[in-house]
């Protein structure tokens, strides 16, 4: 699906309206659980991170800790699973529903392919959305983070600002951007795929739904571990 | 070299199944130009998969089917898309996309092709009159009685002026009002359109009034629906009747009426 959905995104006609709409349902319409899902994730990293430090005598390294664990790993997997639960289930349920009201019958009937027409907007929305979703996660989180450590762990904001600074590095912010790109297209196949299937009326859209959200959570994990990897090895 | 058929649909003994399941046994007929075809049989009996075949939307394990001439069954999906610009497929329950206004699900075909917008705007408005709903071009079809969605199924089906229509249980579930307005829709593509049909029903009443009445335009240039006579006898609509998967009839009302298969007379037991 995802060989065919690149090969016909090339000929005419290109859908703009229909990319478009659906980055703004992927990218503005997530921006609010993300915000949320970034700024608790730095916040929690912070809270559980310095009194664990504490014991070392190194509250010093808390910013360092929170942004690497943030950027290289919390922001692009939270950040994706939130994606998955809020728009692979629409995707899914709003596809699967297209189907079994014969919406998408009617489709191919009137000329239309419906992978150029219907998974090939979802795809590329997510391919660019999930990242700028994981980069806002990255910097509220880091917001958050900052404001736990200097409030609640009373670290100083000068010793929290440098140690985190100085944690990043190319590869990390690199492998951060990557690893989201991967989860989006992992979100848009799995969910157009389900949706696309559906059978059984609206008990197979509500199936549909499900399978989409936990088989897309199960892959985000597997290739995070394997992608992870890939990094270590090569970068 | 193998003749090319004059005929509008023809089915050369198409065979499809389901996993173990048959669903069309080896079944053969044709649709002449300007001929209404009316698919008769219970449910199950493989009546809109007939329709699905004819799109291209499900291939036949077996068979040839040609469309206007062309045997479709070996065609990608993109020379499919090329034979389903000759043909409109009224859906059921309308399969209206719902996240598009009325104007733009009528219109749907001709944004495809790229038309420009003015030019779409005057097709759907005459195609919304023909159905009687031009009130209706800015609604959405949640905001549509169910009547209506198959009415604007029909609309958009039309437009583009396809040579050839598909019918899939346009009137059930209907109130007899509005049923007898699509059937009178169907009259006037089949009789003033000279439009190729296949009307899959298993309702008596569509039965009887597509094979008794026919449209005319009286002498105010107005349309009229007069019924068969003993001047006037219908001929191009004809018969097939479906039992598990095989065609158990196939001709005019006057054959269907003097048919001594008891599954047709158990069918036509009230008509």
């Amino acid at each position: 699906m995802t060989g065919r959905a690149f090969s016909r995104a090339f000929s005419k006609p290109y859908y703009f309206r229909e990319i478009i709409t659906q980055m703004d349902a992927v990218g503005v319409g997530s921006l609010m659980i993300i915000t949320l899902t970034g700024g608790f994730t730095g916040g929690i990293l912070a809270l559980n991170t310095a009194p664990t430090l504490k014991t070392f005598g190194a509250t010093g390294v808390t910013g360092q800790l929170v942004m690497t664990s943030l950027v290289r790993e919390m922001a692009p997997v939270l950040a994706s699973l939130m994606t998955a639960g809020r728009v692979g289930s629409a995707i899914a349920a709003e596809l699967g529903s297209m189907v079994v009201s014969e919406q998408v019958d009617a489709m191919r009937a009137l000329g239309t392919d419906p992978i150029k027409k219907l998974v090939w907007p979802r795809l590329l929305a997510l391919l660019l959305m999930t990242p700028a979703l994981t980069l806002v996660a990255d910097i509220v989180g880091a917001f958050g983070g900052y404001l736990v450590a200097t409030s609640l762990m009373h670290i100083s904001s000068t010793v929290y600002i440098s140690s985190a600074k100085n944690a990043l590095t190319y590869n990390d912010i690199v492998g951060g951007l990557v690893k989201p790109m991967v989860f989006g297209v992992i979100i848009a196949i799995v969910s157009c795929r389900a949706g696309l299937r559906t059978y059984g009326g609206t008990v197979g859209v509500g199936r549909s739904t499900t399978q989409a959200v936990v088989l897309s959570d199960i892959l985000i994990l597997a290739a995070d571990f394997f992608i992870q990897k890939f990094l270590q090895v090569f970068a | 070299m193998m003749e090319r058929s004059n005929s509008a649909i023809e089915f050369q003994n198409v065979t499809m199944a389901y996993d173990e399941r048959v669903i069309l046994d080896d079944v053969s007929f044709v649709v002449n130009p300007g001929e209404t075809k009316i698919v008769m049989g219970g449910s199950g009996t493989g009546k809109s998969t007939i329709l699905k075949l004819v799109l291209g939307l499900i291939k036949p394990q077996e068979g040839r089917i040609l469309v206007d001439g062309d045997d479709t069954v070996t065609f990608s999906e993109h020379d499919m898309s090329q034979v389903r610009q000759k043909i409109g497929m009224v859906f059921q329950d309308g399969a209206l996309f719902d996240s598009l206004t009325v104007y733009e699900n009528v219109g749907y075909r001709l944004f495809e092709q790229g038309m420009p917008e003015p030019e779409i705007d005057e097709a759907v408005r005459r195609m919304l009159r023909f159905v009687n709903l031009e009130h209706t071009f800015d609604m959405m079809p949640s905001e549509l009685s169910g009547g209506m969605r198959r009415r604007v199924g029909i609309a958009r089906a039309l437009i583009g002026n396809p040579k050839l229509i598909l019918f899939d249980e346009p009137t059930a579930g209907l109130d007899p009002i509005t049923a007898r307005t699509i059937l009178e829709l169907a009259m006037k593509l089949r009789d003033l359109e000279g439009v190729s049909s296949i009307f899959v029903t298993h309702r008596l009443e569509d039965i009887k009034l597509l094979s008794s009445s026919y449209a005319t335009i009286n002498e105010d240039g107005e349309v009229e629906f007069k019924g068969e006579d003993n001047r006037f006898c219908l001929v191009n609509t004809k018969f097939i009747m479906l039992k598990e998967g095989k065609i158990i009839f196939s001709g005019t009302d006057e054959e269907l009426s003097l048919s001594d298969h008891p599954y047709v007379r158990d069918f036509f037991r009230e008509f």
